[in-house]
């Protein structure tokens, strides 16, 4: 890969000379990529998915599970934070030096807190979607009633300009 | 703001405070008498006064009205306990819906399309025999 300051742009550009007479005399765009892609000297993966706790090296404070109760397991490590912040003020009173332990345990919870806020996000994803597939399904059935109604107003004058006209 | 990301705000704020709570009694507290065999350590009547007692009352009140607020936000979370696979098949549902409604509302536009034509040549043939009514007039 050649890497210069200022770059010429790529020479494509050559190929699509005659696009306007013939679509097919020039090359298709490239499909999309999958899997792992470098991008400006860094490498990049195509899927998105939230690495679970024990990847990051964190032990995982809450229940695992296939259905996990999110509003209890928040609340409780919400607890477990606000004790260990009374643990770490109780032992810089009585034994300083050991700090270092309570301080890890404290980060640990918050890195369980955040893991599971992120784990919530796909599902506001999909409650997004849901959402937003209502709303459009309830307009195409506003616009099919309005389009109805039109017609039938439409149908309705005709006959009564003919009626008029008739008995002219 | 959504509410999971006022979530995630409020996780922060309260590590904000705490970490400001422990730091400002750790470095502003007064020393502490070691052992009876040491003297008395000399006070700094200049820096605490009647401030540093009220202090730790303040950022505790602080710090669990946060906590109190983040069980309140979780509380507000809008959270039915229906599960990926609900979701999907509801998702499912709604897109086959989605594709009737539109295709009824594609077969609506094209009957309303052509009925507006026929209006037009009608119209147009009407207008058009005006004109030829109105022709030896005009000439």
């Amino acid at each position: 890969m050649a890497t210069a300051t200022y770059p010429p742009p790529p020479p494509f550009y050559r190929l699509y000379k005659d696009y306007a007479q013939d679509p097919q005399s020039a090359p298709e765009p490239p499909p999309p990529i999958e899997g792992t892609y470098i991008c400006f000297g860094g490498s990049y993966t195509t899927s998105d998915v939230l690495p679970s706790l024990e990847e990051q090296g964190v032990r995982q404070l809450y229940s695992k599970g296939p259905n996990i109760d999110f509003k209890k397991e928040l609340r409780s490590l919400n607890g477990e934070l606000q004790l260990h912040i009374l643990e770490l003020a109780d032992i810089l009173i009585e034994r300083p030096s050991q700090y270092a332990r309570r301080v890890e345990e404290i980060s640990t919870v918050f890195k369980n807190l955040h893991h599971l806020l992120n784990s919530l996000r796909p599902h506001q994803a999909r409650a997004t979607l849901i959402h937003i597939l209502e709303l459009q399904i309830q307009r195409r059935k506003q616009a099919v009633e309005d389009v109805k109604r039109r017609r039938e107003e439409a149908r309705r004058l005709l006959n009564e300009s003919l009626a008029t006209l008739g008995g002219q | 703001m959504d509410i999971i990301s006022q979530l995630q705000e409020q996780v922060n704020s309260i590590a904000n405070l705490a970490l400001n709570t422990i730091g400002t009694l750790q470095r502003d507290a007064p020393p502490n008498r070691l052992s009876p065999n040491y003297p008395e350590p000399p006070a700094h009547p200049t820096e605490d006064g009647a401030n540093f007692s009220e202090e730790p009352k303040l950022m505790s009140a602080s710090l669990v009205k946060a906590a109190k607020q983040f069980d309140v936000l979780v509380a507000s979370l809008p959270i039915s306990e229906t599960g990926e696979e609900a979701q999907i098949k509801r998702i499912a549902e709604l897109q086959a819906e989605n594709d009737a409604v539109g295709q009824e509302l594609q077969k609506q536009l094209e009957a309303a399309e052509m009925e507006l034509n026929q209006v037009q040549e009608l119209y147009r043939q009407a207008t058009d025999n005006c004109l030829n009514l109105k022709k030896p007039d005009v000439n």
